[in-house]
């Protein structure tokens, strides 16, 4: 499934680059995010609890920052599974300067499995686009 | 000299209400799930969340450590254990292992990996999600196109071409007919996945008597004896060890026509923990893992002539298997091979079936299994020929049809169609819906821009299976009759019911026979251990194969009595009727009751006549029975939402005698759902990866009381010769007749947009689309 979109943070470009690639500003603005621990450089294994429909259950997965093109773009891989099955994703991020503020605008793949795939696919759209928006919202205000 | 009088029929034929609803409707029947045993165990199947995936290695050490799990078991554990069997069998068919958990590979998402066994269910579940599986996910290919492929993901690695068989069928001179044609019409023609969707979901209680050596395993099945046989291969375990209950079944559909691992694998668990172990499948396991029905792709040709004669049918299908062979997985296409040319004459044919392993859950019989298909695409086809000649849908039908003159009926594909009168049901049909009046008042409409359609369809089908020699396991069925000392009746039958009616029809049938009242009937099923051996309820063969050995072990029972009854009467000339014998000469009489007992008693006994009253039957039918008719709809589609209302159907089928008008109504009713469910509504949908998406009831559409018409259900009645009691079978008639009147219909009525074909789900996104598209 494609998801893609763009958002705003009150920054400019090379603040909101920084903020994006700080593990405790990721680790609190994930919404669910119960812990982000550096496994690597770039390499992080994520604990989350997530919510979809009727279901909701622990995932355990890693984060992964690659193809890192300060301050205009960089790639993101996350990769969890849990109880209720699996989410895989990953996409491009791209930040473009707007007044003081920054544009992102994301391009990204997110395939899921499992007890999610079977009862929730219909839903994982809209549940996707609306941790997006809370992921910048809380990023937005730290 | 015995002569034999007609008794008049009491029974057979009446409106019976069904003896088994009051214990359906208030909730007191046994299901498996009821079943309760002192120690009873839970069971949980850890299944794959992956379509196709490695599985490196399996850590239990977490599940095994919380309070209450008492044993888990993964594949390298039932390796000893034999594979799911596979009962179908064709030239060169390539057949995967399939083992009841996997080892070291994963085929499709819901393949099962561990069972966890616990004293509690909720402990059992809990467990299960400890299990962790270190999995290496590997390609998966889904929709059976993309498997025939070159470089498609190999589901099975050493098969890289995904195909499980090739399969042809040929006769008369196709070339011939093709080159000499007027007019040749072609469609691709989809038949789409469908979940079956019991009420019941499967569930299995088996528990291990160590000291009989005794295994008792409760399923809820179609086929509870040759389950026995093949769980006790599977498990090594002397047949004579093992008994099979099927108590009350909710539902099957076909789906539970089968041999699954979670028979065998709860079998092994109980002789491994020496406890009584129950597994009861969730809804949505039931969709992941239970069979699936249809799946095909047909490309169809049709060649005729100017006056609408057809000629000559070609037909490819690629039939999407799944992942594995289950029970009767292969077989299933060639059943529509047989069905493909319809009611008609046509003696040129050419078939191939593609098999395709796809890393889904297999495909088996589903109400219709293989005759749905091929009755979808005939009748399509006879539509689309009929408007390329610009013919009338029902006049191109009744010019092709078998005349009733020319029974039996040897067809292209080697069946030979026993009776019928082909166009009776259609014109009767024409009739109801008075179909002229019906066309003018479409034409009207249309010159108001509504969007009427009218569509038909005229089916056969294949049912009462069968001979054994046309089967993988034997066609016959069995019955045994006995009255007991006091005179109460008990029939025991070979044919498990799962919402059948037998144990009203197969009553009424004995009642009437033996002149005893119905409720001193008593209809036994469903248990190895009671019942003789039997076949199983599947193929619309219940009453035409099992009531069939009723029928016979009756008319033994019958030559008992009156030896019994002449006897007692001291004379050789006797009547059986209304539950007397009489002597003909003195019109003294004993009951059926008294020459029971007296049997019992045998303080005299006739001559060569062993004491009691019992008999057993086998019978082994010569042929097939071939029920037909023809279903009418009316629909209505909204221009604006693309939602379609059928606004009338009428159903006209012919199945031979009927023994119970109540039972023969729901059962069209019912497959009429289930037709109109494909038509409009249903589809199995698997996304790239192979992840099931339609998991659930929420994203399944099983139509519901709402989404369904009014059937005006009407009948006519050619006996078939097959049997004694003149029945064909109506199990599957509704589904086999709905789906392409419903889809002629609804083009019928798209037709002045240029519409000239549409796929089934017919949903209101689909019609939408086209309607804009054509505007």
């Amino acid at each position: 499934m494609k998801i893609s979109g763009s958002q705003r943070l009150p920054f400019p470009p090379d603040q909101s680059y920084a903020l994006m690639q700080d593990p405790e500003a990721l680790a609190r603005a994930i919404p669910g995010c119960e812990s982000l621990e550096q496994t690597g450089e770039n390499e992080y294994r994520m604990k989350m609890k997530m919510a979809l429909a009727a279901f909701s259950g622990a995932f355990e997965g890693k984060v992964r920052i690659s193809e890192q093109q300060p301050p205009s773009s960089f790639r993101l891989d996350v990769e969890g599974s849990g109880k209720i099955g699996f989410v895989k994703g990953g996409g491009v991020l791209k930040l473009e300067p707007s007044e003081t503020e920054t544009v992102v605008n994301y391009d990204g793949d997110v395939q899921v499995g499992g007890t999610i795939a079977a009862v929730g696919q219909r839903l994982i759209e809209g549940a996707a686009k609306s941790m997006i928006q809370r992921f910048f919202e809380k990023l937005a205000a730290s | 000299m015995a002569t034999t009088i007609t008794r008049p029929k009491t029974l057979i034929g009446k409106a019976i209400r069904r003896r088994e609803d009051p214990r359906l409707i208030t909730g007191t029947a046994t299901y498996v799930e009821d079943i309760k045993m002192p120690g009873m165990h839970y069971a949980v199947v850890v299944r794959s969340p992956h379509a196709a995936a490695k599985i490196r290695s399996i850590d239990t050490s977490k599940a095994a450590a919380r309070p209450g799990v008492v044993a888990i078991f993964t594949g390298q554990d039932v390796s000893k254990v034999g594979p799911v069997p596979c009962g179908a069998s064709l030239p060169g068919l390539r057949v995967p292992n399939h083992t009841i958990l996997a080892t070291d590979r994963v085929y499709y998402a819901g393949h099962p990996v561990a069972v966890v066994v616990a004293t509690d269910r909720y402990i059992a579940a809990d467990a299960a999600d400890d299990v962790e599986v270190d999995w290496e996910v590997l390609k998966a290919v889904a929709d059976p196109l993309k498997a025939l492929e070159p470089g498609a993901p190999a589901v099975h690695p050493q098969w890289p071409d995904n195909k499980a068989f090739d399969f042809h069928q040929e006769h008369g001179d196709i070339d011939k007919a093709f080159a000499e044609a007027d007019v040749i019409v072609k469609q691709r023609i989809l038949s789409q996945r469908l979940i079956p969707t019991p009420m019941e979901t499967r569930g299995v209680v088996a528990e291990w008597r160590a000291a009989d050596r005794a295994l008792n395993l409760y399923s809820s099945t179609q086929i509870p004896h040759l389950l026995r046989s093949m769980v006790a291969q599977m498990l090594g375990l002397e047949e004579n060890r093992l008994r099979v209950v099927a108590p009350e079944v909710g539902g099957g559909f076909g789906c539970k026509l089968n041999v699954y691992a979670e028979e065998a694998l709860m079998g092994f668990v109980a002789m491994k923990i020496n406890k009584p172990v129950k597994w009861i499948e969730t809804r949505r396991e039931n969709y992941l893992t239970t069979i699936h029905g249809r799946g095909h792709v047909d490309d169809y040709e049709l060649s005729a002539k100017r006056d609408g004669t057809i000629t000559g049918i070609k037909l490819r299908i690629i039939q999407d298997l799944g992942a594995y062979h289950q029970l009767l997985t292969p077989a299933i296409p060639t059943l529509s091979v047989l069905m493909m040319p319809g009611l008609y004459k046509t003696q040129n044919i050419f078939a191939d079936i593609v098999g395709v392993f796809t890393n889904c859950v297999p495909t088996d019989a589903y109400r219709g299994a293989g005759r749905p298909e091929a009755t979808h695409g005939i009748e399509r086809m006879v539509d689309i020929l009929a408007a390329e000649l610009k013919m009338d849908p029902a006049e191109i039908r009744l010019k092709n049809f078998v005349q009733p003159n020319e029974f039996p009926f040897p067809t292209a594909t080697g069946l030979i169609y026993d009776s019928g009168d082909y166009a009776a049901p259609l014109k009767k049909a024409l009739d109801i819906a008075e179909y002229e009046k019906l066309r003018r008042e479409q034409s009207e409409s249309r010159k108001q821009g509504r969007l009427m359609g009218i569509g038909m369809s005229a089916y056969g089908e294949i049912c009462a299976f069968g001979p054994s020699p046309a089967t993988p396991a034997g066609g016959w069925e069995s019955a045994t009759v006995k009255i007991e000392p006091s005179g109460k009746v008990t029939v025991l039958t070979g044919t498990s019911p799962h919402g059948q009616g037998e144990e009203t029809t197969f009553a009424q049938i004995a009642a009437d026979e033996l002149g005893v009242d119905i409720d001193d009937v008593l209809v036994v099923h469903g248990d190895t251990a009671l019942v003789q051996y039997g076949i199983g309820t599947f193929g619309s063969r219940a009453t035409a194969v099992g009531g069939t050995a009723v029928y016979f072990a009756l008319q033994d029972l019958k030559a008992k009595i009156k030896k019994f009854g002449a006897m007692l009467l001291n004379s050789d000339d006797v009547t059986l009727a209304n539950g007397q014998c009489i002597d003909n000469k003195t019109g003294a009489s004993k009951s059926v009751q008294e020459i029971a007992a007296a049997s019992y008693r045998a303080m005299q006994l006739p001559p060569n006549t062993e004491p009691g009253m019992v008999s057993t039957h086998f019978w082994e039918p010569p042929n097939f029975t071939f029920p037909f008719g023809a279903h009418l709809v009316v629909t209505e589609v909204d221009r604006d939402t693309g939602a379609v209302k059928v606004v009338r159907y009428i159903a006209v089928d012919d199945c031979g005698n009927i023994l119970n008008p109540l039972i023969v109504t729901g059962q069209v009713h019912g497959g009429v759902a289930q037709g109109i469910g494909q038509a409009l509504y249903e589809q199995a949908v698997y996304d790239e990866a192979g992840q099931l998406i339609t998991g659930e009831l929420m994203d399944y559409a099983v139509p519901k009381a709402h989404m369904l018409p009014w059937i005006e259900s009407d009948h006519t009645v050619t006996p078939t010769p097959v049997n004694p009691l003149g029945v064909k079978g109506v199990g599957e008639a509704g589904t086999i007749g709905c789906s392409p009147a419903v889809v002629n219909s609804v083009v019928d009525a798209l037709s002045p947009l240029g519409v000239k074909h549409i796929d089934m789900p017919m949903t209101p996104e689909k019609i939408w689309k086209l309607i804009r598209s054509a505007q």
